[in-house]
């Protein structure tokens, strides 16, 4: 099988075959063990094992070893699919979801605003601290899903941003 | 005093439990619905019961917390961090309900908790004091006034509490009056009272701090300072002790300067003195914490003392063991592993610990207060443990850390480790020469950088090999063999796992 692999703005072509694993058309002696009875993997390279913790996260996997953390998109090369990079950069998409459950404290946009990326969005409570959600990029507000007072779940829908259109 | 109720949870419960342990006496620990399979409750002679998982119905409420400890037998409370710990009338009813607090008396809290007051008293004790209003600033205009007068960029603070809530920094008259808002609104929540007082904000400045210790005859000593400069919005991340940037003759100052503060307001127990350290050295009261510090650990490396234990001896009526004029020795360094997302801003993050490989070896201390199929809800703070080490030098202590961190494994939640392994290698904070900047200027570079194209393609090739692992063998989340022996819970993890990050 022939896969996809998308890591933030790096795309890796890994085939998996009978024969042997290629990275980007390089052939490469590798295979992947879990550790028993644990979430941990190991990452066999010839003869030397590279521990990883990898976590099935919707359609990606979360790859983390010590002090990195990526999220991996894996397909099958077909049209479409985006995203994969740095949990918390900027995916396809122009909606923004709530990175956790909290309490919509205030909306700081309205529909039409041209918002820069970084720029606040909403401030969203949770844990006692208010924690301001910002735009992910350039653009305008589309819609605003929700209203101050409201709380919310996890990934809720909270803004949508659309291209700014000259 | 026999035993002793620990009105808190997480780490700090744990660890004044083990000083209990150590000391001969038994220990009560409280719970909360969300908190009834903790380690604490475990580690206790006995567990009581407070209430629903909220805050306010459980660790916060008073009279439940007074009630358990009657009906659980304890002579003593000890109210940890954060909670009830600096809350002048949860001392008061502990003394009125005949049990000792194990802590200053009610009195010096109110006094340190009411910042302007506790301004005032230190101008009249001698210790140098950020410029600033005096008294609390009843709205926006009154706050302007008072910024013109010393000048922008300022703080807007919260009059009565600390810990960088209700904080705000002002730079400009324009941004005023939204600051004065969002500050007061958080303070209201956090402290129920949304009063504000202005200081003038010092650019550049370290933020350390002096550990006091009293007892009730008279004596009070310092034990040096921490560096707590890596903050993000005031909320400490790395500390260390002693500072790059205090030699003895400074310690001797501002120990002095402290210890002046704790006998200003009558002071007994363990304290801490918080100054900001501005690039000339000089030096200026911010506020008193009336408590044990979170950060205490790393100045029990350095001192080799045990803090908590002289807590409970000195609340006992003991004398302070402690004498005056003991020097640090080697360095120590603390990272708080909380349960945030680096790579997110900080988000808080909840989830169930499927799997936690805690560092140990020469020199490495875990305080920490929860374990492998622990659930981490967003009722509490996201201080998951702490990681301390002490080294011969701080290039050692250092490089110990960075060794400790490496060995951390944390999976279900993610944690702010990839951080602190980050700021360990960085080359600026082994120089010694950064400040309370450093967060929003390095801190945030570190967490940009990406790693080398071929660390991306061994990722690449783990996850399109897990990828296959599952069509192979299409099970939720798994890859690979060794799935027979997996527990319950790992499998919960896993299936939770899919819903958190989804």
């Amino acid at each position: 099988m022939k896969y996809r692999v998308v890591l933030g703005d790096r795309e890796v072509w890994v085939e998996i075959a009978p024969g042997g694993v290629r990275i980007d058309g390089r052939p490469v002696e590798c295979g992947l063990e879990r550790v028993p009875g644990t979430p941990l993997y190991l990452l066999r390279l010839g003869e030397s094992l590279r521990p990883l913790v990898l976590t099935r996260d919707g359609r990606d996997w979360l790859v983390e070893w010590a002090g990195e953390r990526l999220r991996a998109r894996v397909d099958l090369g077909g049209l479409g699919g985006s995203g994969g990079g740095r949990v918390g950069s900027p995916g396809g998409g122009g909606i923004v979801r709530a990175p956790m459950p909290g309490l919509v404290l205030r909306v700081e946009v309205e529909v039409g605003q041209r918002v820069g990326a970084g720029s606040g969005l909403l401030v969203l409570e949770a844990m006692k601290m208010e924690n301001e959600i910002r735009s992910p990029r350039d653009g305008v507000v589309r819609r605003v899903l929700v209203r101050a007072g409201q709380a919310v779940e996890k990934g809720a829908e909270l803004v949508e941003i659309g291209e700014a259109v000259e | 005093m026999k035993r002793v109720l620990v009105a808190n949870r997480g780490e700090i419960a744990v660890r004044i439990i083990r000083a209990c342990r150590e000391e001969g006496l038994q220990a009560v620990a409280v719970y909360s619905d969300a908190d009834r399979h903790s380690l604490h409750v475990r580690m206790a002679d006995e567990a009581v019961r407070l209430g629903p998982a909220p805050a306010a119905e459980s660790y916060l409420h008073i009279e439940r917390i007074i009630e358990a400890a009657r009906r659980s037998g304890a002579d003593a409370v000890h109210p940890g961090y954060g909670f009830l710990a600096e809350r002048a009338e949860f001392a008061e009813a502990v003394e009125d309900a005949g049990l000792i607090f194990i802590g200053p008396p009610a009195a010096a809290i109110r006094a340190m908790g009411e910042k302007t007051e506790a301004r005032r008293r230190m101008v009249a004790a001698g210790v140098p004091v950020v410029p600033g209003s005096t008294a609390v600033v009843a709205a926006a205009g009154e706050a302007l006034e008072e910024a013109r007068r010393i000048g922008f960029p300022i703080l807007l603070k919260a009059a009565a509490g600390g810990g960088g809530k209700g904080m705000r920094r002002v730079n400009s008259e324009g941004e005023l009056p939204a600051a004065f808002r969002q500050a007061s609104s958080e303070a209201a929540k956090a402290f129920g009272d949304g009063s504000l007082y202005v200081e003038k904000l010092i650019e550049g400045p370290r933020h350390v701090e002096i550990q006091v210790f009293a007892d009730r005859y008279g004596n009070t000593v310092h034990l040096g300072e921490r560096e707590c400069s890596i903050q993000r919005r005031h909320q400490k991340l790395i500390e260390e002790s002693p500072s790059p940037a205090v030699n003895s003759e400074l310690r001797a100052r501002m120990g002095e300067a402290a210890v002046r503060a704790a006998q200003a307001v009558g002071y007994v127990n363990a304290g801490t003195v918080e100054f900001l350290l501005d690039r000339e050295g000089r030096f200026y009261f911010l506020e008193m914490n009336t408590r044990i510090q979170v950060e205490h650990p790393v100045t029990e490396l350095v001192y080799g003392v045990d803090l908590v234990r002289e807590q409970l001896r000195v609340a006992r009526g003991d004398r302070l063991s402690i004498p005056q004029g003991l020097s640090p020795r080697g360095h120590a360094i603390e990272c708080r592993i909380t349960a945030e997302d680096p790579f997110q801003g900080f988000l808080p993050a909840t989830g169930l610990i499927a799997f936690l490989s805690v560092p140990s070896g020469p020199g490495v201390r875990w305080d920490g207060g929860f374990e492998a199929g622990s659930e981490i809800g967003l009722f509490y703070d996201s201080l998951l443990a702490k990681l301390v080490v002490w080294g011969e030098n701080r290039s050692a202590a250092i490089r110990r850390m960075a060794r400790a961190l490496e060995e951390l494994v944390v999976v279900g939640v993610p944690t702010s480790q990839p951080f602190h392994l980050r700021v360990m290698r960085d080359p600026g904070f082994a120089s010694g020469q950064y400040d309370i900047e450093y967060m929003e200027t390095t801190g945030m570079e570190l967490l940009r950088r990406r790693p080398a194209d071929s660390e991306l393609d061994l990722a690449a090739v783990a996850a399109a090999l897990a990828e296959e692992a599952e069509r192979v063998k299409p099970q939720p989340g798994a890859a690979g063999q060794g799935d027979r022996r997996e527990s319950v819970w790992l499998r919960a993890a896993r299936l939770e796992g899919v819903q958190w990050f989804g």
